[in-house]
């Protein structure tokens, strides 16, 4: 009885997280087209909502690769997977709070990691899966975007070249309406499998599912996309302004060049089961289409502040996770330690939303 | 996996090389393909729009048709990225 209570909150948590995620990327996903005005923001955070619901239906690699090669599912419990996610959104809305660009990904994996070594140890990570189909991935995908966005820019420019400017900024500001629909569609795919994985890995850690031959129920699928799009409505507006505006300025071409990148990086990287962190890929991209027209006109330090952000997540989303599965143990293997860690999360939550809110309204407009 | 092995781990040994390859050249051929597609397709309806305005019919229509064909390329290859996605 105990263990279906932590289920029932462990999914819950799991779709809060997703909502959290989708509030926490709207800004990444959305930020170019509307820095480039080929979108109005209601529009283009409406479309990545759609988007995103529709992509969390077309695969299931990413949340295979959560679900089993992450950390070992025989050797867990419901309350540790509890504990993680507790992690990973507590890191989520800390970096939210302080509008510093985060990857919900990583701090998915950090926080689940960091609440398994609390739990039994470090035999129960799976530390090849992690290197091999998270750390690496997460270092090559964004320097791919990198030069894909580079590359891109410097082919749109020199096809464009003799042009008359206005006709171009049209046709690539209609573009963007299609590489940005891309790059939500990749957006959904990518991190809504994270939550299935998730829950999955609950399911099969409380005994409802079997571990062998590795399957997601269809309301599992069904309530992630519908989390994650949700979480994308709802915004998250403080973050455009660092994504689309402070990394480099961009003209529609490079709007088109950077969402194209992370697309394309992002669903190829999904169809091969690797759960990448979106908003490092979708930076890379923006990145690149700055450098590939002038090195200088990137804002590498701001870049620099946020890959320090990003070296943060894994270690401080684990040391939370770790903290929140201690804090859950003083009271027991049963259901009241997740109890009161959820109460006590939604009240700090709120209080964060409640000072937020005081403190004035997010950037509505880049 | 205890942490002493972990770190000890050469990424060779665990890394699925040809998978990560595999994305790598995806990306890339996707995110290249894609840009030029759009970009040739942005450039026809532009000369065609100057062509016609400048009375040079044949040349508009020339471009019309790189316009088109690019826009159908673009399309293609997003339905085709995604269509991959779906049937695995």
């Amino acid at each position: 009885m105990d263990g279906d209570v932590v289920l029932v909150i462990v999914v819950a948590t799991a779709l809060v997280f997703d909502f959290t995620n989708g509030f926490h990327d709207t800004a990444n996903v959305v930020a170019t087209s509307i820095s480039t005005h080929a979108l109005s923001p209601r529009v283009a955070v409406g479309m990545a909502a759609l988007f995103n619901f529709a992509g969390a239906f077309i695969s299931i690699e990413v949340a295979a690769t959560i679900a089993s090669d992450v950390v070992d599912a025989a050797a867990i419990t419901p309350t540790v997977i509890f504990a993680g996610l507790v992690g990973a959104i507590s890191w989520n809305l800390i970096t939210w709070y302080f509008g510093l660009p985060s990857s919900s990904s990583h701090a998915l994996i950090g926080g689940v990691v960091g609440a398994v070594i609390a739990a039994v140890g470090t035999s129960a990570v799976e530390g090849e899966g992690i290197l091999g189909k998270v750390l690496i991935p997460a270092v090559v995908a964004p320097v791919v975007a990198f030069v894909i966005g580079a590359i891109a820019i410097i082919i749109a420019y020199r096809i464009c070249a003799r042009l008359r400017p206005g006709p171009v900024t049209r046709g690539f500001r209609l573009g963007q309406i299609v590489s940005g629909g891309m790059l939500a569609l990749a957006h959904g795919t990518n991190d809504a499998q994270k939550t299935m994985g998730v829950i999955t890995l609950a399911l099969i850690a409380n005994g409802n599912l079997p571990s062998t031959g590795f399957h997601i129920p269809t309301w599992v699928i069904v309530a992630s996309a519908s989390a994650i799009a949700l979480g994308t409505y709802t915004g998250g507006w403080r973050i455009i302004r660092t994504m689309g505006t402070r990394i480099i300025k961009m003209d529609s071409a490079q709007g088109f060049s950077a969402q194209g990148a992370g697309a394309a990086v992002i669903l190829a990287s999904s169809h091969f089961g690797f759960p990448l962190s979106t908003t490092q890929v979708i930076a890379g991209g923006v990145m690149g289409s700055g450098a590939g027209v002038r090195v200088s006109a990137v804002r590498w330090g701001v870049a620099g502040n946020i890959v320090a952000a990003w070296f943060l997540t894994l270690p401080a989303a684990a040391a939370i996770g770790a903290a929140s599965y201690a804090f859950t143990s003083i009271f027991g293997d049963g259901a009241a330690g997740p109890v009161i860690l959820s109460v006590l999360a939604i009240m700090l939550g709120l209080t964060l939303f409640a000072r937020r809110i005081r403190q004035g309204q997010p950037v509505p407009t880049v | 996996m205890s942490l002493g092995t972990f770190i000890h781990v050469l990424p060779g040994s665990v890394v699925d090389t040809e998978a990560l390859l595999d994305s790598v050249l995806a990306s890339l051929v996707a995110g290249v393909f894609v840009t030029v597609t759009a970009s040739v397709a942005i450039f026809g309806f532009a000369t065609a729009a100057e062509m016609q305005r400048n009375g040079r019919d044949l040349a508009a229509i020339g471009a019309g048709v790189l316009a088109a064909v690019a826009t159908l390329a673009f399309a293609g290859a997003i339905v085709l990225g995604i269509a991959v996605m779906i049937h695995g």
